[in-house]
């Protein structure tokens, strides 16, 4: 599409042994733009955004993120990571830093930022997500929608180009569901590329310039969400929306 | 001759071990035990001889208060060796392991209260005999047994390898008892002692020094003499050796050094009694036991450093992405925890320097190699669990920040594993503690041995073990609440 697409994604297959989970995906996403990923569970959406860091190692297919083709072997997969935030449904933080430190340890251990330049970068970025005051916390201590913002700040200190969500709220109180989806508005407001696999229709109507819907390993339907949401067109999409809405 | 590592050791069953033995060694190298070929004999005088002997012969060679190895044997060979100018360096192996010893070259004779047998004569050459043994029934003070007549249905008590064992059991059909076979005398009088047997056969020396010693027992009958005592050395080895003892032993003879020797320990009248009670039984070994429980200390944080190190080698060996480092590690935890650490110890000390003759090692060294390599294969499971048992999902946000694999492992999964692991460290390294008992039968003076000895030298075996098992409690309950603090400490 676009020439400046940050993610393009071609006949991605992905199979577990004889299990074939995705067959043959293209997507193509451009810089600034915000695309959700729906469908229901099984239908391959969680591993197609993890095969987009090379988390799952593609079966077939080229995947070119910001200029880096995954697919090929000899890339340095550990420096396109550094542009590529992921956000995962159980946080993943690391129980054994503080917020803080969680915040600051891929900056400081890749040599990109000094200990004290750290620190502060990591301050602003919690106070962004409204947690300044928790930095000296242990994760254990937080409530779920503080260590998923949490984990959007430490995606958020390596500066990257592109925003993966995965899930990022399923596994949070409905309470606690409005605060993540904040952080994540005002990052879509910001122009970040993001790619959000999700279960909130409502959010994913509302923050999406385009909406993908994936079903049985391939791509059933995209287009923009008042589209996919008004007036979807295959009868799975009309089945899924149903169950869903 | 008392060393502070007596090295080597024993093990009591000649014809298990050498048959184990000759079975690892053929499977683990066949080839290389062709390498290895015999090893040669040395026939030039020295000026001094290594000399195996048993551990708990009392009063042929036994350890003394003072920790030292004593007896009609070593006094003998101390004469001997001082009459015709030579110097010996003991060491107190336990009987069948002093004449495995022999064989595969780590000593130059063994005298060891041992009794001259055809069967013994193909493997060795004899000096002239020193003592005439005998056996004889001893069974407890104000026992009515008063003739063999009346241990029909009984069961009597032997010592494996002793004439005492073959006459036992040459007669068990004639008087109609059973025969028990133990390991150690000490086992063998305790087995009396606690009703498991009536009575016991033993060499009638051995009975008489422990009566001296107030073992409270009599003896029935006369001793059936018979079994000349010689020292032995590899048939062909060492002729000038048994030549010179030989002669030194006509020497003191014709002195009286010899009679004077032998009453000291079979006609003394006891001497002044020993307290029995455990405080005053304590008081009086303690150096001896201190030695031995510094000694088990020791080769536990030996080995627990050694396996620690060996356990992060294969542990993340047997997670590797490379298929033969997985297989090498995993083949490592399977024969390491698969054979008993006996085996691993006999096999160690006996089997590899017969498979490859340059490679001979004493009781601490072959003992801390066994237990590092055994607790090693542990600790590898402990690690590799440790590791795995870290949420996956902390690797993957790790690496999804740019980490690398090893950064994520350093700064993410270790620290996490780490405290996982603590419990099960703790756990290893009080079983390893333990497990060094294991060790007495290569002869590594450990505590366990040391309460050995002193039990054979004295028959206070209740006492003793009271006293060792309390030093073991007691520095295994202070390593547990060490490592409930480190816990504590460490928690997330």
């Amino acid at each position: 599409m676009s020439a400046n697409a940050k993610i393009i994604v071609q006949n991605l297959h992905k199979s577990f042994g004889d299990n074939e989970v995705l067959k043959g995906i293209d997507l193509t996403v451009a810089e600034g733009e915000v695309v959700a990923v729906i469908g229901p569970s099984g239908s391959g959406k969680s591993t197609f955004l993890r095969c987009l860091n090379r988390l799952e190692e593609p079966s077939g297919g080229t995947i070119v993120v910001d200029g880096a083709d995954l697919s090929d072997r000899s890339v340095k997969i550990d420096e396109v990571r550094q542009r590529i935030g992921m956000v995962f449904q159980h946080f993943n933080l690391f129980p054994h830093m503080s917020v803080l430190e969680n915040v600051t340890l891929a900056p400081v251990e890749l040599g990109r930022l000094s200990k004290a330049a750290a620190a502060e970068r990591g301050r602003t970025l919690l106070e962004r997500v409204g947690l300044g005051d928790k930095a000296g916390a242990k994760p254990a201590s937080l409530s779920g929608g503080q260590k998923q913002r949490v984990a959007i700040a430490r995606a958020l200190a390596m500066e990257p180009e592109v925003m993966l969500f995965d899930e990022a709220t399923s596994a949070l109180d409905p309470e606690m569901v409005g605060e993540v989806l904040q952080v994540i508005r005002d990052l879509a407001e910001g122009g970040m590329t993001m790619v959000l696999v999700t279960h909130e229709m409502g959010f994913a109507r509302e923050v999406s310039q385009r909406t993908v819907f994936m079903d049985g390993g391939v791509v059933v339907e995209e287009g923009p969400p008042a589209e996919i949401f008004e007036n979807p067109q295959s009868p799975r999409l009309r089945d899924f929306l149903s169950k869903v809405l | 001759m008392p060393d502070p590592y007596p090295t080597p050791s024993l093990a009591r069953h000649p014809e298990l071990l050498r048959r184990l033995g000759a079975l690892l060694a053929v499977t683990v190298l066949a080839a290389l035990a062709v390498l290895a070929g015999p090893t040669a004999a040395q026939a030039e005088p020295k000026d001094t001889y290594v000399i195996g002997t048993d551990t708990t012969f009392a009063p042929f060679e036994f350890t003394g208060e003072d920790g030292k190895l004593q007896g009609i044997d070593m006094d003998l060979i101390q004469a001997i060796a001082e009459d015709q100018g030579f110097e010996v360096e003991i060491r107190p192996l336990g009987f069948d392991a002093a004449l495995q010893a022999l064989q595969s070259g780590q000593v130059d004779a063994v005298i060891a209260g041992m009794t001259v047998t055809d069967e013994r004569e193909k493997t060795f050459d004899f000096s002239d005999p020193y003592f005439t043994g005998g056996v004889q029934l001893a069974v407890p003070e104000g026992s009515d047994i008063s003739s063999y007549e009346g241990l029909k249905g009984q069961t009597v008590a032997v010592k494996n390898g002793t004439t005492g064992k073959e006459y036992a059991e040459e007669n068990a059909e004639k008087y109609g008892w059973t025969v028990d076979t133990y390991q150690e005398t000490t086992d063998v009088v305790d087995a009396v002692k606690s009703g498991h047997a009536v009575g016991y056969f033993d060499d009638y020396p051995v009975i008489q020094y422990g009566i001296t010693q107030g073992s409270g027992f009599q003896t029935v009958g006369d001793p059936v003499l018979g079994g000349d005592f010689a020292m032995a050395v590899n048939k062909g080895e060492n002729p000038e050796l048994v030549e010179a003892f030989n002669t030194g032993l006509a020497n003191l003879k014709e002195s009286g050094k010899y009679d004077q020797i032998v009453d000291t320990y079979l006609n003394a009248d006891g001497g002044e009694q020993q307290s029995r009670d455990v405080l005053s039984v304590a008081a009086t070994y303690w150096p001896t036991l201190v030695r031995g429980l510094g000694l088990t200390i020791l080769a536990t944080v030996v080995s627990i450093v050694a396996a620690f190190v060996l356990g992060i080698v294969f542990g993340f060996g047997r997670i590797s992405r490379i298929a033969p480092l997985r297989w090498i590690s995993t083949a490592y935890v399977y024969v390491f925890r698969g054979t008993p650490i006996l085996v691993q110890a006999f096999f160690v000390f006996f089997a590899i320097p017969q498979l490859f003759p340059d490679l001979k090692m004493g009781a601490f060294v072959a003992g801390a190699i066994t237990l590092s390599l055994n607790t090693g294969a542990y600790m590898t499971e402990i690690i590799r669990g440790g590791i795995q048992a870290v949420d996956p999902g902390q690797t993957e946000a790790s690496r999804s920040l740019g980490l690398g694999h090893w950064k994520s492992m350093q700064k993410v999964v270790l620290p996490q594993a780490f405290r996982i692991m603590i419990p099960s460290f703790v756990n290893q390294g009080i079983i390893t503690l333990k497990d060094t008992s294991l060790l007495s039968v290569i002869g590594l003076a450990e505590l366990t041995y040391q309460s050995r000895q002193i039990i054979a030298s004295t028959y206070m075996s209740s006492q003793i073990l009271v006293i060792v098992a309390a030093m073991y409690f007691i520095v295994i309950t202070a390593l547990t609440l060490l490592s409930q603090r480190l816990e504590r400490t460490y928690a997330a």
